[in-house]
């Protein structure tokens, strides 16, 4: 490894060391496990919805619906099918990148404002079903009576249960395989042909790119992760509600992304951080958090377009 | 046989037509000139043939098959490739990167999650080669947007240039160019034609590079064909002279 | 069918719901027209639109002690527009011509202030919302559901759509809006001033919002929620009836509301989820809804 390559790869090393100690340093600054799991979570959440908003350029506003089936696919699936943590990840993804893929179709014609419109509204229909449903997804009050499950291999079992250090390293693990397939997505061909279609749709049409297909890919995968998100939020409060699917969560997923830098890779996860730990801060010190998390949206859209890593690439540039 | 057949071809929008009843026969190999007053339908009918329009009524037939109602990807995939009067290129990418993704569809690795050690290699090298053909081998790693407009249009027709195609289509390749941008993009486009055997199709407003690059000319006015003819024969024809020659004299 | 003069039950029901249906379908059609107005000449989501509307409901409910329903009903929608215009100002108009994704998430952080906000000065709790006794009282014994109130909001939404459609069709500024619509720059060209003029169309829009909050909570009870939960029928109404479609976003909000209404007598749990259903089914047909125009193929 040459020296510029080691230089490349020093955000990822210094990223990845700070996500593995984490559940040591993170308590002695005054947080909490629980507190950094939430971020790694919410963060692929908004590296996965980045993977359309900033690598293809599309404006998705309804993640959080497939963020919401993933999580009910995993309560539901440990409650009723089967008392497995991983097969509840697996039919919780495999339901959220299904309805995405089912609803792609509709949408992919549309551009910009409209596109945004259209996702949120259909996000709203799984938020009814969820909410309506009482018999299956226990209505307004959630899905409870379940909890997550630990690990068994047959030779030897992690209790990520009750062993909240265990369950951070279980959501590092799929964290790292779903960040590493974007990651690894983005430097292919097929990424190539994403990012031609964010810098110039037209040309990238004329270049015998067939712009709607390579959206519907991209929103399904980017879909996929975020239902892998919502699973593992499930799994951490052992708990689901229809508040998850709800279309102001498909905005915080958005302000997320925004706020740490939707041009970088990590910058989603920075601003999931940011945001997780102010909304901690926020609901323990006022009952008006939502005024506040509702100027901070403003204060960033005014201040802070670039976000936190777009900011610091500008000064390093300059 | 011919290479594209053009056949009644008419765009209206709302009351307005802005190409009425036009045909062309373009044969292999053939640099074929567009030209017309400004409003005359020219880019209507570019637009028309690359597939960024729909035809009102009439048929394009592309290499014998009708390609009237293809979407614009599906045609580049027959072979047709086109530029913009305004440069449509990556301006955040740079020239490497953005001749990289047109080689790679053209490879027909659009939709591949990887590629062997082996085609990356020949992908590398088809890259090179056409960053050297349009004299971009000293920019490769600059942004395109930093670039000069000569370079910016250099760039795009090799991106264009990338897909194979088999027939170019060409708007306004020298628009808003100094004299000696106007020059070069002028010796590339003729060294295309006659190396590569490229048949192309281009629009021009500027007068020198047409009658020095074209081997037909087809002369639109008020959206339907007013001559067509060699270049000797359209400098020669007095309908030419009054309706476009006529005004640009004025 | 029913014999003469008396109606069975299930016609009643059917026809009550689809009148309710209705009613319903006039408030989302209210507030999607406001919701229209600035996007299709800022191309600006307003998400705080509920917001306004719960507000106008609100600074009704407020006034009302000192200059009745009657007052409220004029000047509420006019404070919810001068509020709007001040909006636009201070913060929209900084995210014009910006990504849209800007414009999007500084509305659905006001959407958010709004709500909270309401919540802090006038509490969570549902108010108790006064509307004059004699629009109460059911016309029709048989009819019951026909009660003044209702036919009164149906007749208010009329006057103010047809209100909206003569300003845009016959004043000035409604002419331009229209132009500007089309297009801003050569309406700019020609001597508008784009920023004023955006500046009207937002307080238009937020007055219908406005005047939708008044009348929705005389329906519905006023609480902080009521903007959230009216705001994506009003989205629905916009995709369904056609984006940048003016009467196709009336027609829009008309059709989910009876939709919803009849859902409601055979399937009431789906009342909800029906609307996005009828959308799916829209732009599978029609991408650009119902009486959008189609921009490219």
């Amino acid at each position: 490894m040459g020296a510029s390559e080691l230089n490349k790869q020093a955000p990822n090393i210094f990223v990845w060391l700070l996500l593995l100690g984490m559940p040591f340093w993170l308590p002695a600054i005054g947080g909490y496990t629980e507190l950094g799991t939430r971020a790694v979570v919410l963060g692929l959440a908004a590296m996965s919805l980045n993977f359309l908003l900033g690598y293809t350029g599309v404006l998705s506003f309804g993640h959080a619906a497939y963020f919401g089936l993933g999580a009910y696919g995993v309560g539901m699936t440990i409650r009723y099918l089967m008392p497995s943590t991983i097969v509840g990840i697996l039919v919780g993804t495999l339901v959220g990148t299904l309805a995405a893929a089912i609803i792609g179709p509709l949408i992919i014609r549309l551009r910009g404002v409209y596109f945004a419109m259209v996702t949120i509204a259909f996000g709203q229909v799984f938020f009814f079903i969820a909410f309506r449903w009482n018999s299956v997804t226990g209505g307004d009050d959630g899905l409870s009576g379940w909890t997550r499950l630990p690990l068994d291999f047959g030779f030897a079992s992690i209790d990520i249960q009750h062993n909240a250090r265990a369950f951070y390293y279980f959501v590092l693990v799929v964290f790292a395989l779903s960040v590493g397939a974007m990651a690894w997505l983005l430097r292919s061909p097929f990424g190539r042909t994403l990012i031609a279609i964010r810098e110039n749709e037209q040309r990238a049409r004329f270049l015998g790119i067939p712009v709607d297909q390579h959206i519907w890919i991209s929103w399904v995968i980017s879909c996929c992760f975020v239902s892998v998100a919502g699973a593992l939020y499930a799994l951490l409060n052992n708990f689901i509600d229809p508040r998850a699917l709800y279309w102001s969560q498909s905005g915080d997923f958005v302000i997320m992304a925004v706020l740490g830098g939707m041009r970088s890779f990590w910058g989603p996860l920075i601003g999931a951080a940011i945001f997780v730990v102010l909304q901690d801060y926020l609901s323990s010190q006022t009952e008006n958090w939502m005024s506040f998390v509702g100027l901070f949206f403003v204060l960033v859209v005014l201040f802070f377009p670039r976000g936190v890593l777009g900011v610091i690439r500008r000064k390093v540039t300059s | 046989m011919s290479l594209l057949r053009v056949e009644n071809v008419s765009k209206q929008f709302g009351s307005l037509v802005a190409v009425n009843e036009v045909s062309m026969i373009v044969e292999p190999g053939e640099l074929c000139a567009v030209i017309g007053p400004n409003g005359a339908g020219k880019t209507t009918f570019f637009n028309m043939i690359s597939g960024f329009l729909r035809p009102t009524t009439g048929r394009i037939v592309f290499d014998e098959e009708d390609v009237t109602l293809l979407v614009p990807a599906r045609r580049v995939w027959r072979g047709i490739a086109r530029t913009f009067q305004i440069t449509e290129v990556f301006p955040e990418l740079t020239v490497r990167e953005n001749l990289r993704i047109p080689v790679e569809v053209a490879a027909g690795y659009r939709l591949s999650p990887w590629l062997s050690r082996d085609t990356d290699t020949k992908i590398r090298a088809r890259v090179s080669e056409l960053m050297d053909m349009g004299g971009l081998a000293s920019k490769a790693d600059r942004l395109v947007g930093e670039l000069a407009h000569g370079d910016q249009r250099a760039t795009e027709i090799m991106m264009a240039l990338a897909l194979k195609p088999r027939l170019l289509l060409l708007d306004e390749p020298t628009a808003g160019m100094g004299d000696q941008e106007t020059y070069d993009i002028t010796q590339l486009i003729r060294k295309l034609h006659r190396e590569q055997k490229l048949t192309i199709v281009l629009i021009e407003h500027d007068m020198r590079v047409v009658f020095h690059l074209a081997d037909r000319i087809m002369v639109l006015s008020e959206g339907a064909m007013l001559a067509e003819g060699t270049p000797q024969q359209i400098a020669a024809n007095e309908a030419v002279q009054a309706a476009y020659l006529g005004k640009a004299a004025a | 069918m029913s014999g003469y003069g008396i109606v069975s039950s299930m016609t009643q029901l059917v026809l009550f719901n689809i009148f309710n249906g209705l009613i319903v379908g006039a408030f989302y059609a209210l507030m999607a027209l406001g919701l229209s107005l600035i996007l299709n000449l800022s191309g600006v989501i307003n998400f705080a639109h509920g917001g306004f509307l719960a507000i106008g409901g609100y600074i009704a409910y407020t006034l009302m002690p000192y200059i009745g329903f009657w007052g409220g009903l004029v000047v509420a929608p006019l404070l919810t527009a001068v509020l709007g215009l001040l909006v636009e100002r201070v913060l929209i108009r900084r995210v014009y011509g910006r990504d849209p994704l800007y414009s999007l998430l500084l509305t659905f952080g006001l959407a958010f202030m709004f709500e909270d906000g309401t919540r802090f000065i006038w509490g969570a709790q549902s108010l108790p919302f006064q509307v004059p006794g004699w629009l109460v009282t059911p016309l029709s014994n048989q009819y019951f559901f026909l009660t003044g109130y209702r036919l009164f909001m149906v007749l208010v939404v009329a006057i103010a759509v047809m209100g909206l459609f003569l300003i845009l069709g016959r004043t000035r500024l409604g002419i331009r809006i229209r132009a500007g619509t089309l297009d801003l720059e050569t309406v700019s060209v020609l001597g508008v001033n784009v920023r004023v003029l955006r500046n009207m169309n937002f307080g238009l829009g937020v007055y219908l919002a406005g005047l939708a909050g008044v009348l929705a909570v005389g329906q519905l009870g006023l609480q902080p929620t009521i903007g959230a939960s009216l705001i994506m029928p009003s989205f629905v109404a916009i995709i369904v009836g056609g984006l940048g479609s003016l009467p196709g976003t009336l027609l829009g909000g008309l059709l989910i509301g009876v939709a919803s209404g009849i859902t409601t007598v055979f399937f009431p749990s789906a009342t909800e989820a029906v609307i996005y259903v009828m959308m799916a089914a829209v732009l599978l047909v029609r991408p650009r809804g119902l009486l959008g125009e189609e921009g490219r193929f």
